[in-house]
């Protein structure tokens, strides 16, 4: 029996970017096949040549040993191949369930939208993910006010629609925290049962080894290798993919008791805030952690300015302070990354250049751009953690996802902030990036910065926070420091046992 | 060199060729180079050097107006400026009344005329972005006020004089053969381009334009410069006003009226996107000029009033459709 897919000698040019220089994947039916690289290595642009979203310049696609042609994203539809988008194909301002059939919506016998089975089939479409979402996603609730873990399980549910026999999975994990990750996982074992077969795509290398039956990894354009999971191991990998990746630099030892706290926080309440109490010393790096949705990113959102704060007290070296609006945060050297980069981000038809200028022209209160001097400037924060692109001018659009992450990570790093609050802004990048990125962090707050860190990925917490505050329902249920920062401890307190 | 690497050379320059083609500059460019061209073989004359200047002159006119719906289109948020005739309108006729005929009024009437526009257009902002009216309500409603406002003023009665001096200025020339409403419009495209692109306010029109939540989220005060764009429109129309009835002698209430819809074309054919965000006024003073080419080549070939408007409206969808096929890419 021949191949779900195979692909040989496939090329892509973007004008003068050769993004895929030799392409070849052989994935069997029934089966999950990771596409493994460093981020800009060409994942996404081979997952959308398969899925008829860009034409290749060459080389050749075969499915089920048959050669294809695509020409849009419906003609490999037709063929059984959906593909979960890496920046998402929702549409923001229309409802779940219209986002999931759009322009697929079942009708009936005079051809007008079947509304009563769109919501009874995406009812059916959401119950898969019930265990870890509950009755939190409405199919006529707008996808605008959906957290990013929950658009990203529309975006799986759109693909699942649309029936397929191939899926691919362009990161789809990486806003999902580790219960979604789980309930995800048991849906992908099921889907290979029934012999459908998935291309998984994720900088998570330990998801990787629990799901994936083979790997591809690829490097600058190019496979390099492919591998039985079974047959290798984490490091092999990772050499395979990027080479060698920096250990997480611990925090250096200091007297805690002399530092006056940088941020503190009294009994602080909104609609979804529930009297939290923190505090965080300069050179601290704290974890919010606890099931994704319960506080963390409305605590980092509400201390930007970005959502109302109702009741209690922020302290910002030990004066009370009112931020209202994220102006009033820049200016008080704060900095806030979000990891959800498409709607919180990105100046999309903007070039490189302006999307990481736009915080520091704020926080400097530019009148002038004064380009010449600030590209140099800007190009050396980037270039801090790997970010990999052509030319300043080039619209931010043209990067790969982990690259343009990083362009908005940087774009923060560049305005100097004092207190740096991140929204699980990791989201896309790879593994050596993030090393890179979190060697950067621990260095910025040895030298007096104070950081909260949220993230829906546990290690990353665990790895490079001196402590963590669990989160449950809006309060802070728990803080793990010293021997209890473990992902017993962690998972523990998250479900609220502690 | 080897072969292979002069392919890829030349392949190279083919497709900067085709990506050079697609810019709307550069299709506004040929298009006024063919429109001359038919101008030319339809009635000889019609490229010469004086004719241009006159038809630039006329598309001066129409650059300043639109340079204001420029910025407001830019800044996004379905923002548009249907008030700019009525604006024009109005700053003739305040400049009429303020110089009535007098070269010493000239100044004042700059001054009274862009101010009363500006003020006019910052109320047209706030309705947009505090009370959030739609801005095609909210500038279609600011029309009907200023032309009842006109017409109580005026009575209907054409009033004010235009200075000698401010009508020498724009009708006539004063080095090179060139009118001075040239240099003025000269510089404007170079305000317009430095602030676009060498300000930090320019590049928070583009942002606010491009993503008014990630606009807000490095701390850009969105609003306000939604509200800021409808002021400088006004200001925009007001001052060419001062320049119509300059160029026309004096004014009547609707002397505005026909810069309204070409003032969103001419920013439209430039290639600035009606969603926001992408653009600039380079493309804009191309798509004005190409605009004026338009209507003055229809006019030498003596067609009827019908006929010219239905090749002009179908060259303008014709282009708008070739506008639209751009953005939308395979998703
Ligand atoms: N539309 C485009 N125009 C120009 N260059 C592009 C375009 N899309 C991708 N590229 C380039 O192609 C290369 C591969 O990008 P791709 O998105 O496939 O990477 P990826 O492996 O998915 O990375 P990531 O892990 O960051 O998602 C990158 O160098 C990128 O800059
Ligand atoms: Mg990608």
């Amino acid at each position: 029996m021949s191949p779900a897919i195979t692909v040989r000698d496939l090329t892509k040019r973007f004008d003068k970017v050769h993004a895929l220089t030799d392409g070849r994947l052989t994935v069997e039916r029934g089966e999950i096949h990771a596409l493994l690289g460093a981020n800009g290595c060409g994942k996404s642009t081979l997952s959308k040549i398969v899925a008829g979203a860009y034409a290749p310049t060459s080389g050749t696609v075969l499915i089920d040993g048959k050669e294809v042609s695509f020409r849009s994203p419906r003609d490999a539809e037709q063929m059984g191949i959906a593909l979960f988008y890496q920046e998402l194909s929702l549409i923001p301002k229309m409802s779940v369930e219209a986002n999931i059939f759009l322009r697929r919506e079942p009708r009936n016998g005079l051809g007008f939208i079947d509304r009563d089975r769109m919501r009874a089939e995406t009812l059916k479409l959401l119950e898969m993910f019930k265990e870890a979402v509950g009755d939190d996603i409405r199919p006529d609730a707008l996808v605008a006010d959906l957290t990013p873990g929950q658009r990203q399980i529309v975006e799986i549910l759109k693909v699942y629609a649309k029936e397929p026999r191939i899926v691919i999975m362009d990161e789809a994990t990486a806003a999902l925290d580790g219960r979604q990750v789980k309930v995800f996982f048991d849906i992908l074992r099921k889907k290979r049962e029934e012999g459908v077969s998935t291309i998984f795509i994720s900088h998570r290398l330990d998801e990787v080894f629990e799901i994936c039956d083979h790997a591809t990894i690829m490097r600058n354009g190019a496979v390099v290798a492919e591998t039985t999971i079974a047959d290798t191991t984490p490091e092999h990998v990772v050499h395979m993919m990027v080479g060698d990746v920096k250990k997480a630099p611990k925090r250096q030892l200091r007297d805690e008791d002399d530092k006056a706290p940088l941020l503190k926080l009294d009994a602080v309440g909104s609609a979804q805030l529930d009297n939290v109490s923190l505090s965080v010393a300069p050179g601290e790096i704290v974890g919010l952690g606890g099931l994704q949705g319960q506080g963390q990113s409305t605590l980092l959102r509400s201390l930007f300015g970005a959502l109302p704060i109702t009741s209690g007290e922020v302290l910002l070296n030990n004066e009370p302070v009112s931020i209202r609006k994220p102006a009033d945060a820049v200016h008080r050297k704060i900095a806030y990354v979000s990891g959800d980069r498409g709607p919180d981000a990105a100046l999309p038809g903007r070039s490189i250049f302006e999307n990481l200028a736009a915080a520091i022209l704020v926080s400097e209160r530019r009148k002038l751009v004064r380009a010449k001097e600030l590209q140099p400037q800007l190009a050396g924060v980037a270039s801090a953690f790997k970010t990999k692109y052509a030319r300043m001018t080039d619209a931010i659009g043209t990067l790969s996802g982990g690259n343009q992450q990083k362009i908005f990570i940087a774009r923060w790093l560049a305005t100097n902030p004092q207190l740096i609050l991140l929204d699980d802004p990791t989201k896309g990048i790879d593994l050596a990036a993030k090393a890179d990125l979190f060697a950067l962090i621990r260095g910025l707050a040895d030298s007096g910065v104070a950081v909260l860190l949220y993230s829906s990925e546990e290690s990353e917490l665990l790895d490079n926070c001196d402590r963590i505050a669990v989160f449950n329902d809006g309060a802070i249920v728990t803080e793990l420091s010293g021997a209890e920062m473990d992902s017993f401890h962690l998972t523990r307190a998250a479900y609220g046992e502690a | 060199m080897s072969e292979t690497s002069s392919n890829m050379n030349s392949e190279n320059a083919r497709l900067r060729l085709a990506a050079i083609l697609r810019e709307p500059v550069v299709l506004a460019l040929f298009a006024i180079i063919i429109l001359l061209g038919i101008g030319e073989a339809v009635s000889p004359g019609f490229a010469r050097g004086d004719q241009i200047i006159k038809l630039l002159t006329v598309a001066a006119l129409l650059g300043f107006a639109a340079a204001g719906q420029n910025l407001v289109v830019l800044a996004g948020g379905e923002g548009i400026d249907l008030s700019v005739g009525a604006m024009i309108s109005l700053g003739a006729v305040i400049a009429g009344n303020v110089m009535d005929g007098s070269n010493g009024g000239i100044i004042p009437a700059v001054i009274v005329a862009s101010g009363v526009t500006f003020l006019i257009g910052m109320v047209n902002g706030l309705g947009v972005n505090l009370i959030r009216i739609p801005p095609l309500v909210m500038t279609l409603g600011m029309t009907s006020v200023i032309q009842g406002g006109l017409v109580v003023f005026s009575r209907g009665i054409p009033s004010g004089n235009a200075a000698p001096a401010l009508m020498n200025f724009i009708n006539q020339p004063v080095v090179f053969g060139i009118p001075g409403i040239l240099f003025i419009w000269l510089v404007l495209i170079i305000g317009m381009v430095f602030m676009l692109r060498a300000t930090a306010f320019g590049l928070s029109i583009y942002a606010v334009g491009a993503n008014p939540q990630a606009a807000r989220l490095v701390g850009l005060p969105v609003k306000a410069i939604r509200t800021i764009v409808f002021g400088l429109s006004g200001a925009l129309a007001g001052l060419t006003g001062v320049f119509v009835i300059g160029y026309t002698g004096n004014s009547f209430i609707s002397v505005g009226d026909q810069y309204m819809l070409p003032s969103i074309i001419a920013v439209v054919i430039g290639g600035t996107s009606l969603a926001g965000g992408s653009g600039g006024y380079i493309g804009t003073v191309a798509g004005a000029i190409a605009l004026i080419l338009l209507q003055s080549v229809l006019t030498t070939l003596h067609l009827e009033f019908w006929g010219r408007q239905l090749i002009f409206g179908g060259t303008l969808l014709l282009l708008l459709m070739f506008y639209g096929r751009q953005k939308s890419a395979r998703i």
